[in-house]
């Protein structure tokens, strides 16, 4: 449901560093189909057609992300956001480079997390977080602090296959922010849920940012963006487009958007 | 400061050993509670889901025996018992097969989110099996008992021989998982691919009635030499051949080894895969 590198959760000061990436490049390759069978494969093959294909998703990226900081990440589909975000919580390590981490990370990083669908609401939560190595006894200590974040008591011991989409957003996001991660990674989360949990989330976000956490926060809702982080990197094709200040970084993207275009993307202008 | 993580590139293709194995014990519990988690599921914690864990596989058996009688016209005890001790550990490796190719791929949404080792899904899936596998031991002693087979001390030789197919089924997990990954249809093909290693083992028949013309399956069937020394030792009460031991040590450890490097070279592919 979400992980936590470390437990030993450690106190720390601003301006400290959280994460340091250097010389970072992630290529990986991937199937051209979205259910890739054997039957296909064969068939393909027998016809020369090619069957997969190599993504460059993070090319020469370097970046600290300090304790007390938000660090927003902008960019258009494809721009190797996810991936980025995968490659800092060791989900899918860089092909070349470095990432350092000086402290536990908690991810939130799919939309509709959780383990299995059949098992029960319960069960997600526990083998989630057996599964990014808390113990058993630190869960049992959040757990009702989970649930009471997610408003999830009276159907937690259901299978998740009755849960909307809304309610396992809720149980995600309450396990990523309650297990007290010293960075967290929040992808696309907090676009999910009701008006209501939308507010609470970006609540306690910001009551996370006040507490010297490092927070990463992945979003195309570019005026959360601009009200929670304070700096922001906009990706573009797996590169560094821009880093600076909220207001900037998402004025120059808002523009790219709009034009399709950039100087700094079109390096030569 | 010291970096409590670092990532770096896999070394040739293979994440760091050492820390790897680290990060599985220390994830042990995962194991455990997904097994009891799953068995729950699946109805296994209630009385009535043990008697039809146990009743399954002994209907099977019911169900072949009678096959028996009718191609062959045999009715002997000690048929039934090497035909029911023949089929419940089959059902050991074929239950480990079915739920380790699936882990993977159900395991997705976990996978996308978290940072862990990837083989402790298929280790799960075996360890589900061998929770489904044990009670079946209570029936095969109580056949044993009723049948009045003999008792030997060659009926210890069966701890070491569960061990044995119990690592054979892990392996068979930890491959087709991975598999499965590449080919989603991997899973359609498993109740033809089981079928046929069943009645290329001796299960339905003794290892003594195979003919000369067949006996090449003794050599290129890894359950072959497996089967025979359970069903020397769980019926006639005799002791193993030292070859057949042997045999099927070198088969497991071996396919453990391939299937290990196997998804452990594949695994930092899952994320994207899947």
């Amino acid at each position: 449901m979400s992980s936590l590198s470390a437990s030993n959760l450690n106190s720390h000061n601003r301006g400290e560093v959280a994460v340091s990436i250097k010389d970072l490049n992630v290529v990986y390759k991937t199937t051209l189909e979205k259910r890739p069978t054997l039957k296909n494969r064969l068939l393909q093959f027998s016809s020369g057609k090619k069957q997969t294909r190599i993504v460059n998703a993070v090319q020469d990226f370097n970046l600290d992300i300090s304790y007390g900081s938000v660090l927003g990440v902008v960019g258009a589909n494809g721009a190797g956001k996810s991936t980025l975000m995968r490659s800092i919580s060791g989900i899918l390590p860089p092909t070349s480079g470095r990432i350092e981490l000086y402290g536990s990370v908690s991810t939130l990083l799919a939309l509709g997390v959780g383990f299995s669908q059949e098992m029960t609401g319960r069960d997600n939560v526990i083998l989630g977080g057996l599964a990014a190595g808390l113990s058993r006894a630190e869960i049992d200590n959040k757990f009702d602090e989970i649930i009471d974040f997610a408003e999830l008591r009276e159907v937690i011991d259901a299978p998740m296959r009755t849960y909307s989409s809304g309610m396992y957003a809720r149980l995600a996001f309450a396990v990523a922010v309650t297990v007290e991660p010293d960075i967290l990674i929040i992808d696309e989360a907090l676009s999910t849920g009701d008006a209501h949990f939308k507010m609470k989330s970006l609540n306690r976000v910001k009551d996370l940012r006040g507490h010297n956490r490092a927070l990463i926060l992945v979003s195309h809702a570019l005026a959360t963006i601009e009200e929670v982080c304070n700096e922001v990197i906009w990706l573009n094709k797996g590169k560094l487009i821009q880093k600076g200040d909220p207001v900037s970084v998402v004025a120059a993207y808002k523009k790219f958007l709009e034009v399709g275009s950039s100087p700094m993307i079109d390096e030569d202008v | 400061m010291s970096a409590i993580d670092v990532y770096e590139p896999f070394h040739r293709g293979l994440p760091p050993l050492k820390k790897y194995a680290k990060q599985l014990f220390g994830r042990r519990a995962f194991i455990s509670e997904f097994a009891k988690s799953e068995l729950r599921r699946q109805n296994f914690g209630s009385p009535l889901g043990q008697i039809w864990l146990v009743l399954n596989p002994l209907l099977l058996s019911a169900v072949y025996f009678l096959l028996i009688i009718i191609i062959s016209g045999q009715t002997d005890s000690a048929r039934y018992a090497h035909l029911t001790a023949g089929l419940f550990v089959f059902y050991l490796i074929t239950n480990s097969i079915t739920a380790g190719a699936k882990s993977i791929t159900a395991g997705g949404r976990l996978i996308l989110n978290s940072a862990f080792p990837r083989i402790m899904l298929p280790i799960a899936a075996s360890v589900v099996a061998l929770f489904k596998f044990i009670p079946t031991l209570i029936v095969l002693f109580a056949i044993h008992l009723i049948l009045g087979l003999p008792i030997t001390y060659a009926l210890f030789w069966a701890i070491p021989l569960i061990f044995i197919f119990y690592m054979f089924s892990l392996a068979c997990a930890i491959l087709f998982s991975c598999i499965n990954v590449y080919f989603r249809d991997t899973q359609n093909l498993l109740p033809y691919l089981t079928r046929t290693l069943l009645y290329l083992s001796p299960v339905l028949y003794e290892s003594s009635a195979l003919t000369e013309k067949l006996s090449i399956l003794k050599t290129i069937n890894p359950l072959y030499p497996m089967l025979d020394s359970w069903s020397r030792v769980m019926v006639k009460g005799e002791l193993p051949f030292a070859t057949d031991v042997f045999q099927s040590l070198i088969w497991t450890l071996a396919l453990l080894a391939i299937s290990s490097y196997l998804f452990l070279s594949r695994e930092r592919e899952f994320a994207v895969r899947i």
